[in-house]
């Protein structure tokens, strides 16, 4: 047995988008043991929720409690709050739900994919891909009025309607950005030297998949067959929008790049099927009616599932709120799929995770 | 949600009896401050029926230890220790400290009486 060392990264390290620390031992620049403190930015947003805000003020609070997945939090919050007062939205509010969801999930798996990039040591594809993002940032200033923390999903419906002048202008950029994609997954997945980097780095079964109750891409990169948008159809209709699950069977950092370049493809036919197939109606249901009983709401974030639990007890401030962001779940797996990998391919791996600590926090 | 009420006592054997990782997905541990007691959730699904969540339930007293479940769902321990620090309920074999520091202020969650 070589000598170990104790290498510790973070809290503040150039290779880590929020605060995050992990402990290496290693042992021949191999890992050995981790030990991981996510828990840097609590914000107390539960308490602040259940205690400072109104309930249909909450949508607007836990919006912040991410600037990547903005619209998941505020989607699922809202579904829970309509559950909780007993109203179902109209159908144009679903639909308009589900693009920004898909737009959102475009930008940060771009971002992702970006960070894995930078993280591997190619900063030409850091930049691209980057630059390829930028479209769906614009896109969903067009349709929300902001970049980030969009306030698009409220209790009720959506805040917002789709103008026809901005669908056709998502499906023209959606048009051109295909070909970019094209060449990323090109680059993703035939690059000699980022194959070096990032196949059978931090990779794991899918029977540690699911042992360690992983999610999101992280999970469907390793075979496991868990996405909301499969599930729950009684709140979004998916699938009649052309949801597909992607599967990979690798479980490496390399399988998570592919698995969210290919859902990339699926977010932009479920927005052009969106935009075909906009249903007219209303876009709020209104009630005057105060949470009472309990309810949970599961929604399919970019990092994976995103759990709500909502208590309220017909007055305006709710009871309790429980928020389980999706990094939360993979923190397990997270720890254990650096064993055994070099020390060197540890920006990487953590990249390829796409932790958000500011969820897990929050 | 499927609600299955059990006991402090229970509670660890039903969730052996029930879960199963090949069929079942553990979400999270939740509680809910009720004043004099303490509701404590533990959230599955179901990976072939993924709509039907279960939930056992089972209040406590705060001053009770309640046992650890992560030597049936080696996931819990990182719901667990955030119970511990932002609830203050004491679980077996949890010390506080990883999701607050040490030396803040115990159960943030807690109604303040």
């Amino acid at each position: 047995m070589g000598k170990q060392y104790e290498i510790p990264l973070g809290a503040q390290h150039i290779s880590l988008l929020e605060p995050l620390h992990f402990k290496f031992t290693t042992e021949n620049e191999k890992i050995v043991d981790t030990t991981a403190n996510i828990f840097y930015v609590h914000r107390g947003i539960e308490q602040a929720c259940c205690s400072k805000f109104k309930f249909r003020q909450v949508s607007f609070v836990v919006g912040r409690v991410c600037g990547l997945c903005s619209i998941s939090h505020s989607t699922a919050y809202s579904q829970v709050a309509e559950k909780l007062v007993k109203i179902e939205i109209p159908r144009r509010a679903k639909y308009l739900r589900m693009l920004v969801i898909e737009l959102d999930r475009i930008h940060s798996h771009l971002l992702c994919l970006s960070h894995v990039a930078e993280n591997s040591g190619f900063e030409a594809l850091f930049m691209k891909t980057m630059q390829y993002r930028e479209f769906s940032m614009e896109l969903l200033e067009a349709v929300c009025g902001n970049r980030i923390q969009y306030d698009f999903s409220i209790v009720g419906g959506v805040a917002r309607d789709l103008k026809p002048a901005v669908g056709q202008m998502i499906l023209e950029r959606l048009k051109k950005f295909k070909p970019q994609l094209d060449e990323l997954v090109d680059i993703y997945e035939n690059n000699w030297t980022l194959s070096l980097k990032n196949k059978g780095a931090g990779a794991i079964t899918k029977e540690d998949a699911m042992r360690l109750n992983v999610v999101g891409p992280f999970a469907r990169a390793a075979g496991l067959a868990i996405d909301v948008r499969n599930e729950t159809e009684d709140l979004l209709p998916w699938k009649e929008v052309g949801f597909e699950m992607v599967l990979d069977t690798a479980g490496d950092v390399h399988a998570r790049n592919m698995v969210r370049l290919h859902e990339l493809y699926v977010s932009m036919r479920i927005i052009e099927n969106i935009i075909a197939r906009l249903p007219e109606s209303a876009l709020i249901t209104e009630t005057k009616a105060f949470p009472d009983g309990e309810a949970v709401v599961r929604i399919e974030a970019p990092r994976g599932e995103l759990f709500y639990y909502a208590k309220g007890n017909k007055t305006q401030v709710l009871e309790r709120l429980k928020i389980k962001a999706p990094t939360f779940s993979n923190v397990s797996a997270m720890v254990e799929a650096f064993k055994g990998n070099e020390y060197g391919s540890v920006p990487a791996i953590i990249a390829s995770y796409d932790p958000c600590l500011s969820c897990t926090s929050r | 949600m499927k609600r299955i009420e059990t006991s402090i006592d229970k509670v660890k054997t039903d969730i052996r009896d029930f879960y199963n990782p090949v069929l079942h997905h553990f979400m999270v541990i939740n509680a809910v401050d009720l004043g004099e007691k303490i509701e404590v959730q533990w959230f599955f699904c179901d990976y072939a029926h993924p709509c039907e969540i279960t939930a056992f339930c089972t209040q406590i007293q705060p001053d009770i230890e309640i046992p650890s479940i992560r030597d049936i769902v080696s996931s819990a321990w990182v719901a667990e220790a955030e119970l511990v620090d932002l609830m203050n309920i004491k679980i077996e074999n949890t010390p506080k400290g990883f999701v607050l520091e040490p030396d803040f202020e115990s159960g943030p969650l807690r109604k303040k009486k």
